[in-house]
């Protein structure tokens, strides 16, 4: 039994300058799920995100978004339309406080004073750590302590499809599971989460479902658990299979 | 005579603050240098004139008028000559602007031939206090450049707009991301560095005469005021200016006057080779 689909992507093809990175991947995405993307380095799968995202824009094929066509939408209009992008790298503003981070993204909902607060303290219930140090330059946090930053400005949308980018990278085995463990809260919530990973053995368990991408398309697609089983993912990661 | 000098570069320095404040914001947002400034400079300068003299309204109110609507210019500018490239890297937008200066220059030739002119103002004596003279141009220079980057400063510090401009100085993609629409944050700051440039443009139409050229006096020193502040750093380009100014008068106190342009360079070269991206600069991040 398939969830309704949220997201659907259809031959997707995107990248920079004159060669495409993503080269026609297409997938669907369930409402509520938890959807892995994995694969070797520079497997696009950076690219692929960020062409969700609509930092990347889509060259060929179409991306729609509760059933909406959203493949020529700017990211702007995709956050506003009820996703949210967390970035590999560089993902909060390093030169402004913990504070003017979260800010920024409650001024785009057009939220001031009493709502923008609010709006503010229930995300940062889930950050406690994040919630104490608001006056603090975001580029003097810890790899963690920015992660969590990120993952707070992200969620102050609201957002109905949370894409992030790597969010175990660097941090700890401690710090790894404790993120993961956020990630499954606001999933359980009722958030859909498409998320990028290099650490398998992390977040196949956290997973529904996991895609491989391999040379900018799609190796493998399966329930995570089937994956997780097949045991010879190297196999899978440098096409042997 | 030190007082004097220092007083001086004071007055230049606050002058050549404005301009080289409008250059370090759109360079910081849209990241190409913008040669046009000192065109621009010129044009709001006619406009101000056309105001006083033609229409013959109170030159503060000239000024007012061309603080208000030179901003639409630098914005149509943008959306008729930058827009089209923005993608194309910053060399491209360079010699656009360059295109774009011949033009706006052109135009206020056209319109108002190569003579000089001048604001109707009445001349009044200077003010003396400790000995050293302070002329109206001066004061009123002083003042307008002050609330000029007090009005900055807030604006980038606590406003939202503020804000946003400096999420996409800081990184376009993650603005993106969080759901600002650079768009709107491009057209903004045209509109804010347009009205410094208006502002200047007034400025310097008080302290000497207005004719097509007039901005070529002013387009090295406020490139050199805010790459000395570091390019993209508003208070760079604030501390640039005033550093250029009080180092070119003081230094008529060693050499002729003939050379203070090059004093000021070489102090240039000397901080360049210290800290290759300016005072305030800050390294790009590569993503
Ligand atoms: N901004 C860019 N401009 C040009 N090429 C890029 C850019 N970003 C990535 N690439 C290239 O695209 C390819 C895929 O990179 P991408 O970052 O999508 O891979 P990835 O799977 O996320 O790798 P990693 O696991 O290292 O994060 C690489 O060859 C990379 O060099
Ligand atoms: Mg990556």
């Amino acid at each position: 039994m398939k969830p309704k689909s949220i997201l659907t992507a259809e031959a997707i093809r995107s990248g920079y300058g004159g060669d495409d990175i993503v080269n026609g991947v297409g997938f669907e995405v369930g409402a509520g799920e938890v959807f892995a993307i994995i694969g070797p380095n520079g497997s696009g799968k950076s690219t692929l995100i960020k062409t969700l995202a609509g930092i990347v824009p889509i060259r060929r094929g179409a991306l729609s978004l509760f059933g909406g066509d959203v493949t020529a939408l700017k990211a702007p209009q995709r956050i506003a339309a009820g996703m949210a992008y967390v970035p590999q790298e560089f993902n909060v503003f390093r030169n402004m406080t913990i504070a003017e981070n979260l800010t920024l993204s409650t001024e785009f909902l057009g939220l001031r004073g009493q709502g923008a607060r609010r709006e503010r303290e229930r995300v940062l219930e889930m950050f406690p750590d994040v919630a104490e140090r608001q006056h603090l330059l975001a580029g003097n946090l810890s790899g963690g302590q920015r992660q969590m930053l990120a993952f707070a400005c992200a969620l102050i949308s609201s957002p109905e499809v949370l894409l992030l980018d790597e969010p175990s990278a660097g941090l700890s085995p401690k710090l790894v599971t404790e993120i993961f463990d956020k990630m499954k809260a606001v999933n359980e919530m009722g958030t859909t989460v498409i998320v990028v990973e290099q650490n398998v053995a992390a977040i196949l368990p956290y997973s529904d479902r996991a895609m491989v991408l391999v040379n900018g398309a799609v190796r493998h697609l399966s329930a995570a658990s089937e994956l997780a089983a097949e045991g010879d993912l190297h196999a899978l990661f440098l096409g042997e299979s | 005579m030190f007082g004097q000098l220092i007083v001086n570069g004071i007055g230049t320095g606050l002058i050549v603050a404005l301009p080289a404040l409008a250059l370090t914001l759109t360079f910081g947002i849209l990241r190409f240098p913008n040669f046009a400034i000192g065109a621009m400079l010129t044009f709001s300068a006619y406009m101000a004139w056309t105001f006083n003299v033609l229409v013959g309204v109170p030159l503060i109110v000239s000024a007012l008028l061309t603080i208000l609507l030179f901003p639409l210019v630098a914005i149509l500018c943008d959306a008729a000559v930058f827009r089209p490239l923005r993608d194309r890297g910053s060399i491209t937008l360079l010699v656009a602007s360059m295109g774009l200066s011949f033009v706006l220059e052109n135009i206020c030739r056209l319109f108002f031939g190569n003579a000089a002119r001048n604001f109707d103002i009445p001349l009044a004596r200077p003010h003396r206090l400790f000995d050293l003279r302070f002329t109206n141009e001066f004061l009123i220079a002083a003042a307008v450049s002050l609330s000029a980057m007090l009005i900055v400063y807030l604006i980038l510090r606590w406003s939202a707009l503020g804000r946003a401009m400096r999420a996409v100085a800081d990184n376009p993609n993650l603005a993106a991301a969080r759901g600002i629409d650079s768009g709107r944050v491009i057209k903004a700051t045209w509109a804010l560095s347009g009205a410094l440039i208006a502002a200047s443009g007034v400025l310097v139409g008080m302290d000497r005469a207005i004719d097509p050229q007039l901005g070529w006096n002013y387009i090295i020193v406020c490139f050199a005021a805010a790459i000395l502040g570091g390019l993209g750093s508003p208070v760079g380009a604030v501390v640039g200016a005033l550093m250029l100014g009080l180092i070119g008068e003081l230094s008529t106190l060693v050499v002729p006057t003939n050379y203070r342009v090059g004093v000021a360079f070489a102090m240039i070269g000397v901080v360049l080779l210290l800290k290759p991206n300016g005072l305030f600069g800050t390294r790009e991040i590569v993503k």
